[in-house]
């Protein structure tokens, strides 16, 4: 074997470079923070209000994970034996949080090590997660179409609007969920949505694939009535769709976007800094100017402008309830199942 | 010359084998809604999936949506098949070419352009209303025909490229022979470019069969939310469901299916195409 003089110096060159990025390589594992979140507008505002101007002057780096809620949870339980998971924070919906708390992927949080915590709202608070942003379900209509404003979600069963109520698909549960307090039932039983689906099916209710799909429907005035998230709502609304909403009077369910700290992650501190970040008011403040989800903390003020479209009234706020997370991690198959094969069959 | 097989044959059984393995593992666990998985070794998840009168519906389906969409290229695909193989002009890798654009766009960009084409906003009901032709939208877009539009456009280049190969093969003297000897032309089809091209039929089906058996794209972007084919059905299991076993069980009985009617349809066909052999030979 011989060596040539141009490889020979290629490999030292290779060899010494690497010896050099070697001590860089693990000062950057000690100041990193890796997030595991959506991409689209969450993960932007994340860069832009919270990963430039908070995070990265306190000389941390912050690595986005970007993935649908789904992967992420199959990835929370895959590692959850590994001794180092890849993941430092990890953003999921209040009842995605709850299921991968209740597989003992979370830790539980140092309230301690958060300067923030003492302004999180109270009824948001959890031992394993901080809320992010939340909103609430409501009833959108097109105002055009339906001049009677509805007040409950059983008005979704006037015969005045067959073939005009719409649903996204992706959104089963909390639909479901919809026609179950419209049939007396509660956050604790969704039998009764059995029989108001097939009764809504038989008016015509039509089913989109997807949240954008259903907004286009409402742009095109396919149909007029739809249960959304109210940040849905304002966003659309922005977009131009007609569009007003109502908190039904049957029930306030509440959506809560959540960060935790996987157990098996590699930088917890940078975590624990991270989550602080994420309640800072004026971080809060953008999401709610963006996307329409309330701040949730107290100290975070919003555009009177912005507030007065997203904001929910003191009663609104009053009757808003998380669901009832070991009812749907119990019923949820049921739920999807009924949904697919009676539903929508 | 074995050795030949290695490297391809190591990348399989690693990246395919391993993977379905594990997969045909789980499929006999069970579920349950606080643990996810239960490790058992039962076949439950098989019985349940065809217990279920709406899973067998979903096969039926899937089954009558990727046979209609196989024959649909065939018959599509076939003269444009003869044309490519005979055409004679310099022209001939151009349309080659052509031919291939279909697959140059990803399947979820195609069905984008369908959704902007077929959907009640889009091009085609904008122009009718429009011209005052009809005064609602024509729903054509989430329903069984859209997804076989959908498909048949994304399998076609695949039917008519393994036809046109074959029929390359077929020497021309022989239809020249045949329309010589008084043939006419559909005799001549019937009687020599058919049968020698049997092969063909057969491999562009079996490939075209298979690729309709596990849509996925269109039959979600097209089909919509009603409309339900096995390849979804298991996605939603895996993901919406968080049920890995059943969806698992799913899987493995859409490849045994596919699995089965490719061996015995292509083992009919190429029987066919041996007896009509022996016939010429006698």
């Amino acid at each position: 074997m011989t060596f040539s003089r141009r490889g020979t110096l290629a490999a030292g060159a290779a060899l010494a470079s690497a010896a050099a990025g070697l001590p860089g390589l693990a000062r950057a594992q000690g100041r990193q923070v890796v997030v595991g979140t959506w991409g689209g507008d969450y993960g932007e505002l994340l860069r832009q209000n919270i990963d430039m101007p908070l995070i990265a002057p306190q000389g941390i780096e912050v690595l986005q994970d970007v993935a649908n809620a789904d992967p992420r949870k199959t990835k929370l339980l895959a590692e959850r034996q590994a001794r180092r998971g890849t993941m430092d924070v990890a953003c999921l919906s209040d009842t995605d949080m709850h299921m991968m708390a209740q597989q003992n992927a979370l830790d539980t949080l140092d309230m301690g090590r958060l300067s923030r915590s003492g302004s999180i709202v109270a009824g948001l608070r959890k031992p394993y997660a901080i809320p992010h942003i939340y909103s609430a379900l409501v009833l959108l209509y097109n105002p055009d179409k339906v001049t009677t404003p509805p007040k409950s979600f059983a008005d979704m069963w006037d015969p005045k609007y067959r073939g005009r109520v719409g649903f996204s698909d992706i959104l089963y549960s909390t639909n479901t969920f919809a026609a179950a307090v419209a049939g007396g039932g509660s956050f604790s039983d969704y039998g009764p949505a059995r029989d108001k689906l097939m009764a809504l099916r038989s008016l015509d209710a039509k089913v989109y694939p997807s949240n954008e799909a259903l907004a286009a429907a409402l742009k095109g005035e396919e149909v007029w009535m739809a249960p959304m998230w109210l940040a849905r709502g304002f966003m659309w609304q922005k977009a131009g769709i007609p569009l007003r909403h109502v908190v039904p009077s049957e029930a306030a369910y509440a959506i809560v976007f959540e960060a935790a700290v996987p157990r098996n992650s590699r930088n917890k501190d940078q975590a624990y800094a991270y989550l602080d970040a994420m309640l800072k008011p004026e971080a809060q403040t953008a999401f709610a100017d963006r996307m329409g989800y309330l701040p949730t903390v107290t100290d975070a003020s919003l555009p009177p402008e912005i507030a007065r479209q997203i904001s929910l009234t003191e009663a609104e706020q009053a009757r808003l309830r998380a669901p009832d997370y070991d009812y749907l991690l119990r019923a949820h198959t049921d739920i999807l199942d009924f949904w697919n094969k009676q539903f929508k069959a | 010359m074995a050795a030949l097989v290695l490297p391809a044959g190591l990348l399989v059984s690693l990246l395919l084998l391993a993977p379905m393995l594990l997969l045909f593992r789980i499929s006999l666990n069970l579920y349950s809604p606080t643990e996810m998985m239960v490790e058992a070794t039962s076949a439950a998840n098989y019985l349940r999936a065809v217990a279920d009168p709406y899973y067998r519906q979903v096969l039926v389906t899937t089954l009558l949506v990727a046979s209609g969409s196989t024959l649909l290229a065939l018959l599509l695909g076939f003269p444009a098949a003869y044309w490519l193989a005979r055409m004679q002009s310099r022209w001939k890798s151009f349309a080659t070419v052509v031919v291939m654009f279909p697959l140059l766009v990803g399947n979820v960009v195609r069905a984008a352009g369908w959704l902007a084409l077929l959907g009640n906003g889009g091009a085609i009901n904008a122009a009718l209303l429009g011209l005052g032709v009809i005064a609602a939208p024509l729903p054509l877009l989430y329903n069984t025909g859209a997804v076989v539009a959908g498909i048949v456009a994304v399998v076609l280049p695949y039917m008519i490229l393994t036809l046109a190969a074959v029929i390359e093969s077929i020497p021309r003297q022989a239809e020249e022979a045949a329309a010589n000897l008084g043939a006419r032309p559909m005799t001549v089809f019937r009687r020599v470019v058919l049968p020698l091209a049997l092969p063909g039929v057969a491999a562009g089906s079996v490939l075209v069969f298979v690729l309709c058996m596990n849509t996925y794209a269109s039959a979600v972007l097209l089909g919509g939310p009603q409309f339900k084919m096995m390849a979804p059905a298991v996605y939603d299991q895996f993901v919406r469901g968080n049920n890995w076993p059943f969806g698992a069980a799913l899987a493995f009985i859409l490849l045994g299916i596919t699995l089965t009617l490719t061996v015995v349809g292509s083992a009919a066909l190429g029987r066919r195409y041996r007896r009509g052999k022996l016939e010429e030979a006698a």
